[in-house]
């Protein structure tokens, strides 16, 4: 099958160097501008989450310590994190099937229909997220929807621009034409779907369902004025350590704990798939 | 059907019932006015019955959870003897208590009578906005046994910013508004609010205040205001748009005069307490202020705020007042609530409470009241070596004006004082 | 998945190559054509539905509140008065709101344009560093705005992490809290010009090593090639994701919120604080300034979408 996707045909290493090339030494210069200009706003995070105390003008920490590593082992944040894993599971196993549904829809669907579609897809991004709450929140109240019930939908809602835009660009970039051209030598259709349907679906169902998931990992506002304190997540306990003052370690150090668990999941998964495809 | 336009029709015959049914969603809340039958809360005839009820209720206690004594004095004193009383208490940790108060109006609005909040950590504008609204349940507190312990003509716990407390909520802790300033830095602190804003000028960039409507920096509003009407007695607690007339502009002179000796040149300010601390600790100002003096004593010990931190007492006094919990009209849990509340006033934990190694927050019980036992566990509270004890604190204090100022002088320092540079 | 359209095919994706024949003992070509659209349409809007139902109950629930709040139709306490005092008492202030907050998009939009531009030819033109890059800039994407202004904070602050690595200058500029809104923009930048790289990476990798090889064998140099081959092919990802760029930094909240000067107030920062005033009458206006802000990202929505289907039609 590989052979008659264009796309799938083998890399030579290094082709990707020959097409544009810059002066080792700009690009390496160039590089650790990047480097820095990514990395820089972290530094402070991390310094903080091990100083005990960290005053101006002291460059690095006074003194440092580790007690607010400490609180992440306790079982209220324990149960915070499940929450917050929870309730970005919940999101992307709902808005993932959603996206590739309507993307599909308004992939098919020619002139105004479509657009109708892609423009219904995308409303949720002119809607600031405490908007959408606000507005929302009276009616799931009077209509007894259950508080996780209801964080759940309005993230949904929230997280479908992103899912369906993940598969409208994917099966825009392929616009059936690798289909015709299976199909065209004689490929069976469930040879299709396996062949060709499949992986290039599965790296916007990957990406569509990382982003969707994090609309529910990272969730503060629909969280606190739809959940109602029944649904204490990770956002919401570090919403009430920044609030206060001499928090910033337990702020710094459930900053992380919000961080690196998608980062993981991204080194994992994503960054390969990432690379590959820069490659390709 | 065959038309090759059907699938168009078929989508606004989709479209149109989705959108009708979202608006008869809405309106058909907007129906439910709060006060419609079935939301008359059990009442209670005496607290045995209020005990027997709260066996085996979970109370959500809602209150700010950026202080983390406070949250420890509840997770690990208050809710462990709330749990021996067959009650069992949940902290929901939030930002700011309007949230709280929000939920509840929302969920009144929406006729829901099984509310998620059971009880409040409330005060002031967010208290009488609540009270506007009808949104706590009332009449309760002379159930308590231990609300004979405090002082029923302590006009602190009469009214909570000019908003009459009948009942509406229980009293929890004493707080004094309280400037503090870096002894390192300053020798010869000023001895005035009049005396802070001159200090001010003469140190451009020294001083400022947190952004109203953030709770602390309104506080100082008020008390700018009060300072330059020459004094607390000058301006009437009740608000009128003549008395606001009459005083406010004065106050808001001053502040726009001072504006641009402030922190940045008074083109912004701190959002909030907080950020003014920040400020301070990192010696960026010399001066600060809280409502909740409490806090200084775990800021001081763990290093947040530098140990040359000293309070600055004013010889006017400055504004006092009491904070309560509250529960919600709708509250599911209304017995366990008011366990709660009672179990808050007792004694033992109002004294754990007190001890600045807790939580430092002020009693509000009458010592009067107390027997010898009792006394002897205030007695024995060891004294926090940055904060003065309540008398002194409060000495000359006065207390809060009615809580129509409050957005009435948020809103003009916004318009005259915020913009101007 | 349930398919009640009559006709021969076992499911969605085997259709158009049989069922010309299948259905052609029916006269008319063009009628059957007609037909076999109308059968493609009828299952386009059914797989749609699971999508659109949700959305356009949950914004029409929200929009339909918003507004009657927005007209004092649904107050806390006392009955339903129609107002437009929440919106005409402070059409002004909402204007000034209004440009702030489309001088805030704006910017944001046009950096993280540039700089996710830039990450992106970085990560494909250098093999190794590039990837650390890639890999770097992907790790930005997982974290929440709100976490991202407070590091920001941390970073551009008086006293702050650059501050005191500058040795304390006297002379550091208001980055936080500033006129300028520097913070909050280079938050805005530093997170979507990740995204933008993202998006741009994926669309362009694979046509254009060909055409970059060709281009290079023509004596194109690598500017040259920058300019006149990645560009152009990154158009359409670039024009998506300022889109996306553009209404999410709009209507954002926590960045503006924590990094901003207390004066003059983007929308969302006074639709949040007036919402949560005490003073109840303070929410009409809270509604009514939310909506604007929905208004404006709606109307740069439809001008984009529209824009973006004019350049595909034309190609």
């Amino acid at each position: 099958m590989t052979a008659v996707l264009p796309a799938k045909r083998p890399v030579r290493p290094g082709t990707r160097d020959v097409s544009v090339q810059i002066r080792p030494v700009v690009r390496a210069g160039l590089g650790v501008l990047l480097v820095l200009w990514i990395l820089a706003p972290l530094l402070p995070v991390v310094l903080w989450s091990v100083a005990g105390v960290w005053r101006a003008p002291a460059v690095t920490p006074d003194t440092y310590s580790v007690n607010a590593f400490a609180s992440l082992g306790e079982r209220a944040t324990l149960r915070a994190g499940l929450a917050s894993l929870g309730l970005g599971v919940a999101v992307a196993v709902v808005a993932t099937p959603l996206g590739f549904l309507g993307a599909l829809a308004a992939q098919s669907l020619p002139g105004r229909r479509g657009r109708a579609v892609d423009l219904i897809l995308l409303a949720p991004l002119a809607i600031p997220p405490f908007a959408l709450v606000l507005g929302a929140n009276t009616t799931l109240l009077r209509l007894h929807v259950p508080a996780f019930a209801g964080v759940v939908l309005i993230l949904v809602v929230t997280a479908l621009p992103y899912t369906a835009f993940m598969y409208r660009s994917a099966l825009a970039a392929y616009e059936n034409q690798f289909e015709d051209v299976a199909r065209t030598l004689g490929a069976h259709p469930r040879q299709v779907i396996r062949h060709v349907r499949v992986p290039l679906l599965a790296t916007a169902t990957a990406r569509g369902f990382f982003l969707a998931f994090l609309v529910g990992w990272g969730d503060y506002v629909a969280t606190l004025l739809v959940g109602g304190g029944q649904l204490t997540t990770l956002p919401m306990l570090l919403g009430a350590a920044a609030s206060s003052t001499g928090n910033e370690q337990l702020t710094a150090v459930l900053s992380l704990s919000v961080i690196i668990p998608p980062v993981i999941i991204l080194a994992a998964f994503g960054i390969p798939a990432l690379t590959r495809k820069a490659v390709a | 059907m065959n038309h090759p336009l059907a699938p168009l029709s078929r989508s606004r015959r989709v479209a149109v019932p989705v959108m009708a049914a979202a608006a008869v969603l809405v309106l058909s809340s907007c129906a439910g006015e709060p006060g419609e039958p079935g939301e008359i809360p059990t009442t209670y005839e005496s607290f045995e019955d209020v005990l027997a009820d709260a066996d085996g209720q979970t109370v959500d206690l809602w209150m700010y959870g950026g202080d983390e004594q406070g949250n420890a004095y509840v997770d690990d004193v208050l809710a462990p003897a709330a749990a021996e009383e067959g009650v069992t208490l949940r902290r929901v940790p939030i930002t700011d208590t309007a949230d709280a108060v929000n939920r509840v109006l929302s969920e009144r609005q929406a006729g829901r009578t099984d509310g998620s909040v059971d009880l409040v950590w409330v005060n002031g504008a967010n208290f009488s906005t609540g009270r506007q609204a009808e949104a706590w349940r009332c009449g309760w507190t002379d159930l308590l046994p231990n609300m004979a312990l405090t002082d029923q003509d302590d006009p602190l716990l009469q009214n909570d910013f000019g908003t009459p407390v009948d009942g509406c909520e229980a009293p929890w802790h004493k707080a004094q508004f309280t400037f503090f300033y870096n002894s390192a830095a300053i020798t010869d602190p000023p001895t005035t609010l009049e005396g802070i804003l001159e200090w001010a000028r003469d140190n451009p960039g020294r001083f400022t205040y947190p952004a109203p409507p953030d709770f602390t920096g309104s506080v100082f509003l008020r008390e700018v205001m009060l300072s330059t009407a020459g004094g607390a007695e000058e301006v009437p607690l009740d608000y009128s748009e003549e008395t606001f007339d009459e005083h406010a502009p004065a106050a808001l002179d001053a502040l726009r005069e001072v504006a641009p000796s402030l922190w940045r040149g008074g083109a912004t300010y701190p959002r909030d307490e907080q950020a003014l601390n920040t400020l301070f600790a990192d010696g960026e100002v010399d001066i600060a202020m809280t409502y909740g003096p409490a806090t200084l004593t775990d800021l001081v010990a763990s290093e947040a705020l530098p140990d040359t931190t000293k309070v600055l007492t004013l010889e006017e006094g400055t504004v006092g007042n009491a904070s309560f919990l509250a529960i919600p009209a709708n509250a599911s849990d209304p017995a366990g609530a008011m366990v709660v509340a009672n179990l808050a006033l007792s004694p033992e934990q109002q004294a754990a409470k007190a001890d600045p190694g807790t939580w430092g927050q002020f009693p509000v019980l009458d010592t009067a009241r107390l027997d010898a036992d009792q006394q002897s566990l205030f007695d024995d509270l060891p004294a926090s070596p940055v904060v003065p004890s309540y008398d002194e604190l409060s000495r000359n204090a006065h207390g809060e004006l009615a809580a129509d100022w409050v957005p009435a002088l948020d809103e003009a320092w916004r318009q005259e004082v915020a913009t101007t540079r | 998945m349930n398919h009640p359209l009559p006709g021969p095919g076992t499911g969605p994706e085997d259709h158009q190559g049989d069922t010309g024949e299948s259905r052609s003992q029916r006269p008319g070509v063009d009628r059957d054509a007609g037909r076999e659209r109308g059968l493609v349409y009828r299952r386009s809007v059914l797989l749609a539905l699971p999508a659109v139902v949700p959305v356009v109950l949950v914004l029409g629930v929200s929009l339909v509140g918003a507004s009657a709040q927005s007209l004092g139709l649904m107050p806390f306490i006392g009955p339903p008065v129609l107002s437009t005092r929440g919106w005409a008492g402070s059409a002004g202030e909402l204007a000034k709101s209004a440009t702030v907050s489309a001088y805030i998009a704006a910017a944001s939009t046009v950096l993280s344009l540039v700089v996710g531009f830039a990450v992106a030819v970085y990560i494909l033109a250098a093999p190794r560093m590039g990837r650390l890059v890639a890999g770097l800039s992907a790790a930005t994407i997982p974290i929440p705005h709100l976490i991202g202004a407070g590091a920001m904070g941390l970073l551009l602050s008086d006293s702050g992490f650059l501050h005191r690595l500058l040795g304390m200058p006297a002379a550091f500029p208001a980055l936080v809290g500033g006129p300028w809104w520097i913070a909050v923009i280079s938050e805005y930048v530093w997170k979507e010009s990740a995204f933008v790289a993202l998006v741009v990476i994926g669309s362009m990798s694979r046509s254009m090593t060909g055409l970059c090889d060709s281009a290079a064998t023509l004596g194109a140099t690598a500017w040259q090639r920058i300019i006149h081959v990645v560009l152009p092919l990154s158009v359409p990802a670039l024009a998506v994701s300022a889109l996306i760029v553009f209404v999410y930094t709009f209507g954002a909240y926590e960045s503006p919120w924590l990094l901003g000067p207390t004066s003059p107030e983007p929308l969302p920062v006074r639709a949040v604080r007036l919402f949560g005033s005490v003073d109840l009458d303070a929410r009409p206006e809270a509604m009514a300034t939310a909506l604007v802000s929905v208004a404006a990202s709606a109307a740069a929505i439809l001008a984009g979408v529209g824009i973006l289907r004019a350049r595909r039609n034309v190609r």
